[in-house]
């Protein structure tokens, strides 16, 4: 048994490198789902539309991006058995971030490809760039052969390909130098930041952090791995098919990542038989509800490809496929893991050095149960009857279920808002 | 749940005041949950180490359980310098769970 300081030199992130993404990316969601209902008639109609760019990107960035960079440099750490590298580059992406996505969201919505979208694609290209440098250098020096490591770094690499990307598109409006229409590498733009970014990271955090949360023996590396294998395989075979024309870029991609996606869900499933923490509570349920939910778009991809089906029909299902990864699999993990970050976030800022003194509050008690159950209710309401909308084509569905998905938000935003502005009891 | 230490008694008083430590997010105390590896007092009575790990080595709440259990021993053992060092070889598994802790996360 070694008495040595293993972790010594560890720090903490502070909660100032976190919890400032958390609350934008709170703001964010109210203000998409508004959009969202400003909007409905633009989900009966053609996926390619201003509205629709602003609320995708106000989603994706604002909303997803925002509030897994806060999470991950809270929990790369955890993942990488290393301190965050630099807490200033946390906050330049932050800042950067946070100028530069509402002006492209603006540049979308009003479809003004000048300076706003420009600078709004420049500044979240850097605030991307900066985050990567630092999950570089944090993984860097971290330890080595980390399967969760490989996950991260990919993942954000992923990420600076589509900001990437995203900005060469802007540009393209301006002036036109790509050989073929916008529309042929939106997909490309769309799926690297869908799987390679959101997909990649969150497999590599959710392998992580679900079996601690159960507390679960189950671990196995190697199957880990072969997801990695063919997630990577997959967006790379779909990514070079247009340029090297194979055969059936969308199935042959679909089933890779499909199956990569099935190990997953077997890999959760067999972490949630080995659990020993019985009782699992209602942000965890939700959180586990989402990597169901990641099943749905899939299905609609595969549906696309495979029945070769087009016009009116092929585009409500793209739209139904965005909505879905959107509003369905992302949100619903958010929805769940910020309540099981972010109290104890909180409670860990107030309490650290009151633990042991005194007897201090649940950190479970920071948020409230009410707003967490109306906001779970209204948000599985709200996304079932927009889903139904687009599918049916249906605008009284889409405007019901908008305007219950905003209900959704604001209580989101209230439990956010007390939990931040929570008071020390003791 | 397997604890060394050179003192039994004290150990054990020790122990029933750690009980108070609690993980905030299993909701089960540092003993029970077996972050506990070894107790030792030295013949002078004047220092008490406390040999500890944590769940996962960089846990975010490791700063908050450490000075939890170094506050909980200073106030238990007032007249002497408590010593908490973070063990992680071998590292915490589920097995270090005592059969109450066990229950207790079966409910």
């Amino acid at each position: 048994m070694s008495n040595g300081y293993p972790n010594a030199g560890f720090r903490n992130t502070p909660d100032t490198a976190v919890v400032p993404f958390y609350l934008y990316a709170a703001i964010s969601f109210l203000a998409c789902t508004i959009l969202l209902s400003l909007s409905t008639e633009s989900f009966t109609q053609h996926y390619f539309s201003p509205q629709l760019l602003a609320i995708t990107h106000g989603m994706a960035l604002g909303w997803g991006t925002m509030i897994i960079l806060g999470a991950s440099h809270q929990l790369i750490p955890v993942l990488t058995e290393k301190s965050l590298f630099s807490i200033r580059l946390a906050h330049l992406s932050f800042f950067l971030a946070a100028v530069g996505i509402p002006l492209l969201v603006y540049g979308f919505y009003t479809f003004n490809m000048g300076w706003p979208s420009k600078w709004g694609g420049r500044l979240v290209l850097l605030a991307v760039m900066a985050y990567l440098v630092n999950i570089l250098y944090t993984v860097k020096t971290g330890k080595s052969g980390n399967i969760y490591s490989l996950f991260i770094v990919t993942a954000a690499s992923w990420l600076f390909i589509t900001a990437f990307l995203g900005l060469v598109l802007v540009y393209n409006f301006n002036f036109p130098f790509l050989p073929k229409d916008v529309l042929t590498y939106l997909p490309l733009h769309a799926h690297a930041g869908i799987l390679g970014w959101f997909l990649m990271l969150i497999i590599g955090v959710a392998s992580r952090l679900i079996p601690m949360f159960l507390i679960s023996k189950y671990q196995n590396n190697r199957r880990l791995q072969l997801i990695f294998l063919m997630i990577n395989g997959g967006l790379i075979y779909y990514l070079l098919s247009y340029y090297f024309q194979f055969p059936y870029p969308v199935l042959f991609s679909g089933l890779m990542i499909g199956t990569a996606l099935s190990f997953f869900l077997h890999y959760i499933f067999r972490v949630w038989q080995s659990r020993i923490r019985k009782k699992v509570d209602q942000p965890m349920r939700i959180s586990l509800l989402s990597v169901a939910i990641m099943l749905l778009p899939l299905f609609i991809l595969l549906l696309v490809s495979g029945y070769r089906i087009t016009g009116g029909q092929h585009s409500r299902l793209v739209l139904l496929y965005g909505f879905l990864i959107f509003f369905g699999w992302m949100t619903s993990l958010i929805l769940g893991m910020t309540f099981k970050t972010l109290p104890f976030i909180i409670w860990n800022k107030h309490y650290h050095d009151k633990a042991g003194l005194m007897k201090t509050p649940d950190p479970k008690t920071l948020m409230s149960d009410r707003l967490f159950m109306a906001m779970g209710i209204s948000y599985l309401a709200g996304f079932m009857l927009f889903a139904l909308g687009i599918f049916g084509g249906y605008t009284s569905l889409l405007k019901a279920g908008s305007i219950v998905m905003i209900l959704a938000a604001v209580f989101y935003n209230l439990n956010v808002l007390k939990i931040w502005r929570h008071k020390p009891l003791v | 749940m397997n604890i060394i230490s050179n003192h039994p008694i004290n150990a054990t008083i020790a122990l029933a005041a750690l009980e108070q430590v609690m993980d905030p997010e299993i909701g089960l105390n540092v003993v029970d949950l077996g972050l506990i590896y070894q107790l030792d007092f030295d013949k002078q009575g004047r220092r008490i180490y406390v040999s500890m790990t944590l769940t996962t080595q960089f846990c975010p709440m490791g700063d908050t359980l450490t000075a939890a259990v170094k506050r909980v021993m200073e106030r238990t053992f007032g007249d002497q310098e408590i010593v908490v060092e973070l063990c992680f070889d071998p590292p915490w598994s589920q097995e270090r769970i005592s059969e109450q802790g066990k229950l207790f996360l079966n409910q």
